[in-house]
């Protein structure tokens, strides 16, 4: 295939996002008819580079050509599908509650007349299409009916058909698929790589995004490793080892400063046993007095599940925990019991259930404090409030402005602060500075370390390996719901939790 | 600081203002039939009864669900009150808690369908409401029931203070209560985070099922409230009644969620738009348009309340 006209080629892409370089001036080179692995952790890159390829991005810098041709960037957003580009994200992008036809023909205009659909002949074709692919689909089945794999299928071979026929130069498209397995069993996974071989036998090129290396490594024909935004290299699978995959996601150890000192050994604040969710499963571990607890794993490996089972937001289907001689019973816990028991939860929707933006500082910071009062006293509230926003140096023109008029970091702190008044005795948070910027960062870390000064206890959820190196004690590494490893103390590193994870998806493709 | 803004005070008082120039206007141009205190008088002590019914929808709102049945909740009561009473000879200690017993349990009808089967409460109560109305029809046989005892009429509009029948000042009591109610418990903080914060609500320990469910046995309470004083006001029951209080009482809602507390549901604003409304429709019917005035008023009203408070949020949004 050497000397060919790539399918798709990405020149010096570069896409910065207020002074943060998300990509810098990265290449790709997409043959006709190969699957194309993107990998890295999270932040790498990859998923700017797929939104610049949906016209979801503008890029700073960089050109596109496809067969040859030259692409103007960015490409108008809903308009990849006439470049023959078509995407499958890990949502799918399907209407659970119509038919498998009617999914399969949704915005497919180039072909579909407006103002009539002859649905024979479209269930007509769409039968021929999936005895092509080899699909038991039937047109007529609700969505909501199917298995995951089903629906992962339809999205696919609706994404290729799309690509396959409208094009205005007849070629066959590029297919991108972005993380569509997370959530499969490994023997559909299986069969979804079925698939997309035969497609790829009728020319079509396939750009395969995924953290998961075996699936890279068994799917792929090439694989690229974007690290910080650059392309490290990119690789032909089948001579490649995997640890020279695992060194190129992960990079050479930059040490930052940890914050956190080791802790003497004492007895535990907080034991968890046998705690199950949606995808955790037996869960135990125990945090002691000032110990920050950092849980993570890849996605989907049910990590961050965990504080939000433990505070009651959502329904654990067993477990129990002990807290200072107190048990309780996680299947049936409650917000408010949790409360009672002083236990908080920083959930990680902060717009939805971090703050109501609607209304104002003081009433955001003290519902939790006014339970069952009958004569509130608001100027004491304000101005208990305003001592609020002082002590968690809070941006903010006055106690009585809507929470929707602070940045992100600010409505965190604020967040941070209505629960930390109540003086807690186990702090949980769910990705406590998505979308925060460096400074609130580094203040919110300022307040959980004088929990810990207090005797509290955290139990801190993210998939930001460096904020655990920062602020850890000790990390836990979830994998398909269940802890697969521990790293302590100095060995707490980027580099090392990022290995623990990515060793994981190899033990379990040994087995 | 926005809350000493001259625009935000104007944003408060604007509807006040508004009102006062209408009533120089219609003075101006008719100051011998308008601008007299039996016109006004009268105004006061008919209308407490649309007051009521909008005190009662802003609780839900605020909670973020509609209660459509309310109007049907107070001719159901209305109904039930004169039949009891002139028909049955019950005695009116009895006849009170009946009435306003009915009010609860459509609240609680209301509250359990659309909490515990999670269906959107405009479906619900525009059903019961529609039910109810059958109901009223059923019992007082399609007709209007007369003979109400004069016990009933003397507390309702007979007694006058200041030459204003007593119904207004229940009115305005009721509404000294619930501005309490939502300014100064933590039950009205709750109602508030229900409506604009549900999940914030819920991982904060607020049972946001429970304080739903309150919030539409309260809107029934009040609807009945408003029925018995409805038959108190006329001496009699009639089975439309309610049916055009209905969209006034929204259009109030929603009018008077422009003032006093900008962007929120509140009582004050919710009586001061109900007078705002009445005081346009009395002085145009004055200058001698016909009713059909009544419905231009009211239904636009309505839609220019919600225009103006969405510009009022998306100006705030722009402001970012």
């Amino acid at each position: 295939m050497q000397g060919s006209v790539p399918r798709l080629e990405i020149r010096g892409l570069t896409k910065t996002f207020g002074g943060a370089r998300a990509l810098n001036r990265a290449d790709l080179i997409l043959r006709p008819g190969e699957v194309h692995g993107l990998l890295g952790s999270n932040g790498s890159g990859k998923s700017t580079l797929i939104k610049v390829l949906s016209g979801f991005h503008a890029p700073d810098e960089g050109e596109l050509k496809i067969d040859g041709r030259d692409v103007a960037l960015p490409i108008p957003l809903g308009r990849s599908e006439t470049h023959g580009l078509s995407f499958v994200h890990q949502n799918l992008g399907l209407l659970h509650d119509a038919t498998v036809l009617e999914n399969l023909i949704a915005g497919d205009h180039e072909r579909l007349r407006p103002w009539w659909i002859n649905w024979r002949a479209e269930a007509e074709r769409a039968r021929a299409l999936f005895a092509e692919h080899h699909l038991d689909l039937a047109p007529g089945d609700v969505v909501a009916d199917l298995s995951p794999v089903k629906r992962a299928q339809l999205a696919i071979v609706r994404a290729a058909d799309r690509v396959r026929e409208h094009r205005a130069h007849g070629a066959p498209g590029v297919l991108v698929l972005d993380e569509p397995t997370p959530f499969l069993p490994q023997e559909d996974v299986r069969d979804l790589f079925a698939m997309m071989r035969r497609l790829t036998a009728s020319g079509v090129a396939i750009i395969f995004v995924s953290h998961d290396i075996d699936e890279v490594m068994e799917v792929t024909d090439r694989c690229t490793v974007l690290r910080d935004g650059q392309v490290i290299d990119t690789f032909d699978t089948a001579t490649t080892e995997r640890t020279a995959l695992v060194e190129a996601i992960v990079g050479r150890a930059v040490s930052v400063d940890r914050r956190v000192a080791a802790l003497p050994a004492a007895a535990p604040a907080v034991q968890v046993r046998d705690l199950s969710g949606d995808i955790a499963r037996d869960i135990a571990l125990s945090v002691q007095p000032g110990e920050i607890l950092g849980l993570t794993g890849l996605i989907g490996s049910g990590y961050d599940e965990v504080p939000s089972l433990l505070s009651g937001a959502r329904r654990a289907t067993a477990g129990h925990l002990t807290l200072g001689g107190q048990r309780l019973d996680v299947a049936t816990l409650t917000p408010s019991v949790a409360i009672a028991s002083r236990i908080v939860f920083i959930p990680a929707d902060r717009q939805r259930a971090g703050i109501a933006p609607d209304l104002s500082l003081t009433e955001n910071a003290t519902l939790p404090l006014i339970a069952g009062r009958l004569a509130l006293n608001q100027r004491k509230l304000r101005r208990d409030t305003g001592d609020l926003i002082r002590r968690f140096s809070v941006k903010a023109s006055s106690s009585e402005q809507a929470a929707s008029e602070l940045s992100g970091g600010n409505q965190q702190k604020l967040v941070l602060g209505k629960w930390l008044q109540l003086r807690p005795r186990l702090v949980l948070l769910d990705e406590p500075t998505q979308g925060i910027d460096v400074g609130a960062r580094q203040e919110i870390y300022d307040r959980l370390l004088e929990v810990c000064a207090d005797g509290g206890a955290v139990i801190c959820a993210t998939s930001e390996f460096e904020q655990l190196e920062l602020i850890a004690h000790r990390v836990l590494i979830f994998d398909r719901g269940r802890i697969i490893g521990e790293l302590k103390g100095k060995d707490v590193t980027k580099q090392a939790i990022a290995e623990a994870c990515y060793k994981a998806v190899e033990t379990h493709a040994a087995q | 600081m926005r809350h000493s803004s001259l625009t935000y005070q104007f944003e408060r008082f604007g509807l006040v203002v508004v009102w006062l120039a209408f009533i120089a206007l219609f003075g101006v141009l008719r100051p011998d039939t308008f601008l007299t205190w039996s016109n006004f008088s009268t105004i006061f002590g008919s209308e407490a009864v649309l007051v009521i019914v909008t005190l009662g929808i802003i609780i839900p709102l605020t909670a973020g669900d509609f209660d459509l049945s309310i109007a049907q909740t107070l001719t159901l009561v209305s109904m039930a009150t004169a039949l009891l009473d002139a028909r049955l000879d019950v005695p009116l200690w009895l006849v009170l808690p009946i009435g306003l017993g009915i009010g609860a349990l459509v609240g609680v009808v209301n509250g359990a369908i659309t909490i515990y089967f999670r269906v959107h409460s405009l479906i619900v109560t525009l059903g019961v409401g529609t039910f109810l109305h059958g109901i009223t029809l059923y019992i007082g046989n399609s007709q209007t029931v007369s003979g109400v005892s004069p016990i009933l009429m003397e507390w309702v509009i007979i007694q006058r203070y200041f030459g204003i029948p007593v119904a207004f000042y229940y009115a305005i009591g009721l509404a000294a209560v619930i501005w309490y109610m939502m300014s100064y418990t933590a039950f009205g903080q709750q109602l508030l985070f229900t409506g604009r914060g549900r999940e914030v609500g819920r991982l904060t320990g607020v049972g946001v099922g429970r304080v739903r469910l309150t919030a539409f046995v309260i809107s029934g309470v009040l609807g009945a409230l408003a029925g018995i004083l409805y038959t108190g006001t006329t001496g009699s029951a009639n089975p439309n009644s309610g049916t055009y209080l209905l969209l006034p009482a929204f259009a109030a809602a929603f009018l008077g969620a422009t003032c006093i507390k900008p962007g929120r549901f509140n009582p004050w604003g919710s009586v001061i738009a109900v007078y705002f409304l009445v005081t346009g429709i009395n002085g145009l019917s004055v200058l001698g348009f016909r009713t059909f005035v009544q419905d231009l008023f009211y239904g636009g009203a309505l839609v220019l309340a919600v225009m103006v408070s969405q510009l009022v949020s998306g100006r705030q949004e722009r402001a970012l």
